[in-house]
C-alpha cells in the first residue's frame, strides 16, 4: 500500500446503505409535505399572519398562560402534600392522600372540569362556619364558581394527584442509606425531608414536571368547554364569525408549540442545578492536590 | 457516676419476621473503650450495631447506651418508645459511620460535615464551618472542602463521613464495616484516621472484617455467630489464641 503512513490513517465510521436510502427518503417527504402546505391556498397563510399576533389571540394566549402557571404552581404544593402525606407512618393519612390520588386520576380531567363548573347542582350555597352551630356565612355557589374559577379548581386538583405520584416517586429514589445517616445525625422528619429527601429525589422529579408542564399547557385548551376565552377558545371565537377555521386552528397550533419549546429551556437549567457536582465551584478550590496520611499496617 | 460513652446491654433480642438475628445479647463497653465485632456475615454484628443508635429497635433486653435507657423509657409494666425529638437527642451522642459512607450527594464535604451542628443543633454557622475546616484537616481533606461527594474516592468519602459524625462531638462512635466497600489500596488511610481517633479516648465500636486492625488496635474482641456472642475478651489474646472451636474455625478462615 502507498500514501500515508498506515499509522497515522484516520479510520473512518461505517455507514450503511441504509443511512444513505433513509437521507433521500427524508429529504423527498420533506420536500413533498413542505410543497403541499406551501401551495395549498386552503392553508390562508395570510390569515394565519393576520390573526397571528391578533388582540384577542394574544389575551387568550395570556390567560393560557396563566392557567398553567397559577393551577401548575398550585398543583405542585398539594401533590407535594400528598406525597409525604401517602409516605406518612400514620395509616389514615397515607390512605387519604390514596384514595385522592386514586379518584382524581382515575376520572377524565374534562369530567372533573365540568363537574366544578356544575357544583352548584350538587350545593346550591356554601357556607363556611362552625359545625352544628348559627355562626359563619353563606354564599351563593354559582357566584363563587365562575369558568375562570371552575377551571383552575379542576386543573389544580386534578395536576395534585398526578404531581404527588411524581414526587413519591422521587421519595423513593432517595437511598435508605441517605434518610439512616440523616437518622444517625439526629434529623427530625421535616428537616430530613427538606436538606435530603427533597433536594435528592429533584433530578427525577425535574423531567417529569417538565412534561406535566407541557401537558397542563395544551390541557387547558379544555377548559373552552366552560366557555373561558384561552388560546383555543379565543380562536374558536373568531372561526366562528369567519368561517376561516384551518388558519385559526393553525395560530393557536403555532402558539402552544413555540410555547412548548420555549419550555425546555428553563427544564434543562433546572436539571443542571441539582446535578450535585462543583461545576459552580470556582475552578481554584479544586484544582489542589494533597497525599493521603500514611496507612497503617494491616 | 458518669456514664458518659459507655454501652450496657442485657438479654438483646431482635427478629425479623421469623428469623431471630439477636439471641439474648449481653454486651458491656466502658467509656474509651475500642471493640471490635467480627464474625461471619449473617451473625447478627451490624444489626447489634444499628441497635445501639436505634437504626433498628430491640424486642427485649436491656438496652442502655450514656447510661440511659436507648429510644425507650422504662415504666413499672414496660418500656415505651420515646419520642421523636428524645430519640434525636439520644441518637446526636452516638455517630455512625456505614459502609456505604452514605455522605448526602447534595451537599459538598464541607456542608455534610456541617449539617449536625447547624441542622440539628443550631450551632453558629461561622463558628460550625471552622469547626468543620479543622476537622477535614485532622482527616487529611482539608483542601477538599468545597468538592461534591461524587468528586472524591471511595477512602475520602469515609473520612469526610468520620468528620461528619465528629461534628457532633459524641461520646461514641459506631463503624458499621467502614473499608468493606473500599478498593484495596484505600482501606489503610480510613484505618489510619480511625487509629487516630482510638488515641484520643473515643469510644468505638467497630464491626470489622479488618483483623490487622482488631489486633493492633482494640482493646476487646467480640466474635459473633448466629446471633450469639461466641467469644469475647482482650483483642490480642482471642486472635492469637481463641478458645471456642467456632472462634477457631472463622480465624482460620479468614487470617
Amino acid at each position: 500500500m502507498n500514501g500515508l503512513d498506515p499509522a497515522l490513517k484516520p479510520r473512518l465510521k461505517r455507514r450503511s446503505t441504509f443511512e444513505y436510502v433513509s437521507w433521500v427518503v427524508c429529504i423527498l417527504v420533506g420536500i413533498g409535505v413542505l410543497s403541499s402546505v406551501a401551495t395549498n391556498p386552503n392553508f390562508k397563510w395570510d390569515v394565519v399572519a393576520k390573526y397571528f399576533t391578533h388582540e384577542s389571540i394574544l389575551r387568550g394566549l395570556m390567560l393560557t398562560i396563566f392557567l398553567t402557571v397559577a393551577s401548575m404552581a398550585l398543583g405542585t404544593l398539594l401533590g407535594l402534600g400528598l406525597a409525604i402525606m401517602r409516605a406518612s407512618s400514620i395509616k389514615p393519612i397515607a390512605t387519604l392522600a390514596g384514595v385522592y390520588i386514586t379518584i382524581f386520576r382515575g376520572t377524565p380531567v374534562l369530567v372533573q372540569l365540568i363537574f366544578w363548573f356544575n357544583l352548584s347542582a350538587l350545593y346550591p350555597n356554601l357556607s363556611i362556619g362552625i359545625p352544628f352551630t348559627d355562626i359563619g356565612t353563606a354564599i351563593d355557589t354559582n357566584a363563587l364558581m365562575g369558568p375562570i374559577t371552575a377551571a383552575l379548581i379542576g386543573l389544580t386538583l386534578n395536576e395534585a394527584a398526578y404531581m404527588a405520584e411524581i414526587i413519591r416517586g422521587g421519595f423513593s429514589s432517595v437511598g435508605k442509606g441517605q434518610i439512616e445517616a440523616a437518622d444517625s445525625l439526629g434529623m427530625s422528619g421535616a428537616m430530613k425531608m427538606r436538606k435530603v429527601i427533597i433536594p435528592q429525589a429533584m433530578p427525577s422529579i425535574i423531567p417529569a414536571t417538565g412534561n406535566q408542564v407541557i401537558g397542563m399547557f395544551k390541557g387547558t385548551s379544555l377548559v373552552s368547554v366552560l366557555g373561558v376565552a384561552e388560546l383555543l377558545q379565543s380562536a374558536q371565537l373568531i372561526y366562528a364569525r369567519t368561517y376561516e377555521t384551518i388558519p385559526l386552528l393553525i395560530v393557536a397550533s403555532l402558539w402552544y408549540l413555540v410555547m412548548t419549546m420555549l419550555l425546555s429551556y428553563p427544564q434543562s437549567k433546572l436539571e443542571q442545578k441539582y446535578s450535585h457536582t462543583s461545576a459552580r465551584v470556582p475552578r481554584k478550590a479544586r484544582k489542589v492536590t494533597l497525599t493521603a496520611p500514611e496507612g497503617i499496617a494491616r | 457516676m458518669n456514664a458518659d460513652g459507655t454501652i450496657n446491654a442485657q438479654k438483646i433480642r431482635k427478629s425479623f419476621g421469623p428469623k431471630t438475628v439477636l439471641k439474648d445479647v449481653d454486651l458491656d463497653i466502658a467509656s474509651g473503650e475500642i471493640c471490635c465485632i467480627i464474625g461471619p456475615s449473617g451473625s447478627g454484628k451490624s444489626t447489634l450495631l444499628r441497635c445501639i443508635n436505634g437504626l433498628e429497635t430491640v424486642d427485649s433486653g436491656i438496652l442502655k447506651v450514656n447510661g440511659e435507657d436507648f429510644g425507650y423509657y422504662e415504666t413499672d409494666t414496660a418500656y415505651h418508645a420515646l419520642p421523636p425529638k428524645k430519640l434525636a437527642l439520644q441518637r446526636t451522642r452516638v455517630g455512625m459511620v456505614f459502609q456505604s459512607f452514605n455522605l448526602f450527594p447534595n451537599m459538598t464535604a464541607r456542608e455534610n460535615v456541617m449539617a449536625g451542628p447547624v441542622l440539628v443543633k443550631h450551632a453558629d454557622k461561622k463558628q460550625s464551618t471552622k469547626q468543620a475546616q479543622e476537622l477535614l484537616t485532622s482527616v487529611g481533606l482539608g483542601a477538599f472542602g468545597d468538592r461534591y461527594p461524587a468528586e472524591l474516592s471511595g477512602g475520602q468519602q469515609q473520612r469526610v463521613a468520620i468528620a461528619r459524625s465528629l461534628a457532633m462531638n459524641p461520646d461514641i462512635i459506631l463503624f458499621d464495616e467502614p473499608t468493606s466497600a473500599l478498593d484495596p489500596e484505600k482501606v489503610g488511610e480510613v484505618l489510619a484516621v480511625m487509629q487516630d481517633l482510638a488515641k484520643k479516648g473515643m469510644t468505638m465500636v467497630v464491626v470489622t472484617h479488618e483483623m490487622g486492625f482488631a489486633r493492633e488496635v482494640a482493646d476487646s474482641l467480640i466474635f459473633m455467630d448466629d446471633g450469639n456472642v461466641v467469644e469475647r475478651g482482650d483483642a490480642r489474646e482471642i486472635l492469637t489464641n481463641p478458645k471456642e472451636p467456632r472462634t477457631q474455625a472463622f480465624l482460620k478462615q479468614v487470617l
